[in-house]
């Protein structure tokens, strides 16, 4: 049995304003889609990664950034701080169902990055996550996406 | 035990961020967002869908709201209570929210596999296309919910049923 592809439009509109809302708010475009890129390698997104490969790209992410983005924490000298702490955080909160979010994990975010930007960031992992949900719940193929 | 004891519980842990106050925008999106995906979903249903995902990702506020939602809504102590192990008590529940309940495991916990055909394909016998569709959107806005809700460390406790819907 084939998957649908039906999505409601509004529902389409608001997870869409939801993404744009939260990448706005955290002003790093190429951040964020560092923390796009790894959610969606955790939740196993194949649309969302080849979606977002192509737009970090065009945002100027460097190619070692996204060829070691799954080995983030042992890549030395590839991430700096902020970027590290933010990963750290898109970990934490995509993969709640082994546990919290760990204090220290927080800890080091609040550290570099403002509440309205932690808001924003935090917002951005959950938009994300939506979408890696709606992708790999009706296997949606990639490719489909063009800029 | 006497009636004049106290029972002294743990310290009530204060929220690390909040979040909708640095965040208004997203805020008023995820309210739209909830709107939009609740759409066509039978109300009793998606209380059940919630409490199922705020379980597995140990959100404690939403637990509290969802819990207290649905009692006020008319739903049963037991099958609220049975939702932490709705496999092994089937009988609680329709097939079909045991389809439902089903596709909410699966799509909450992404990060361990990916939605099994089967599981899928046995949602799509009981949901026709465009509500299995909301189905997915509810499941995907309460992992969303329980992301803020964890992540910020929300406190529970303090929900009044109905105050968010």
């Amino acid at each position: 049995m084939s998957r649908t592809e039906v999505l409601d439009p509004e529902v389409g509109r608001t997870l869409s304003a939801l993404s744009a809302s939260a990448k706005r708010g955290l002003g790093d475009p190429a951040l964020a889609e560092l923390v796009v890129i790894r959610a969606s390698q955790l939740n196993h997104c194949a649309f969302c990664l080849d979606m977002h490969l192509g737009i970090a790209r065009e945002h100027g992410v460097s190619e070692k950034q996204l060829d070691l983005l799954a080995a983030w924490e042992e890549a030395e000298g590839v991430y700096d701080e902020r970027e590290r702490a933010a990963l750290a955080l898109t970990e934490a909160v995509t993969v709640l169902t082994e546990g919290f979010v760990p204090d220290a994990v927080w800890a080091t975010a609040a550290e570099q990055f403002d509440d309205g930007q932690l808001a924003h960031l935090i917002g951005l992992v959950v938009a994300i996550n939506n979408w890696n949900r709606v992708m790999v719940a009706r296997r949606i193929p990639p490719g489909g996406h063009r800029p | 035990m006497t009636t004049e004891e106290t029972v002294r519980y743990a310290p009530e842990h204060t929220p690390r961020l909040s979040w909708a106050q640095h965040a208004p925008e997203v805020y008023k999106a995820m309210l739209r967002l909830d709107t939009a995906a609740r759409r066509g979903l039978d109300p009793r249903l998606l209380e059940l869908v919630k409490i199922r995902a705020s379980q597995l990702n140990h959100c404690a506020f939403c637990l509290d709201m969802h819990s207290k939602d649905a009692l006020a809504a008319g739903e049963s102590v037991e099958r609220i209570i049975q939702l932490g192990a709705w496999e092994e008590s089937k009988h609680f529940y329709t097939e079909k929210e045991a389809a439902a309940l089903e596709l909410t495991d699966a799509v909450t916990v992404l990060t361990d596999g990916f939605v099994p055909d089967e599981v899928y394909d046995h949602a799509a016998k009981h949901f026709e296309e465009a509500e299995l569709a909301q189905l997915i959107a509810a499941i995907t806005v309460i992992n969303a919910w329980n992301r803020f809700g964890v992540t910020c460390r929300m406190v529970p406790g303090h929900y009044e049923a109905g105050k968010h819907q």
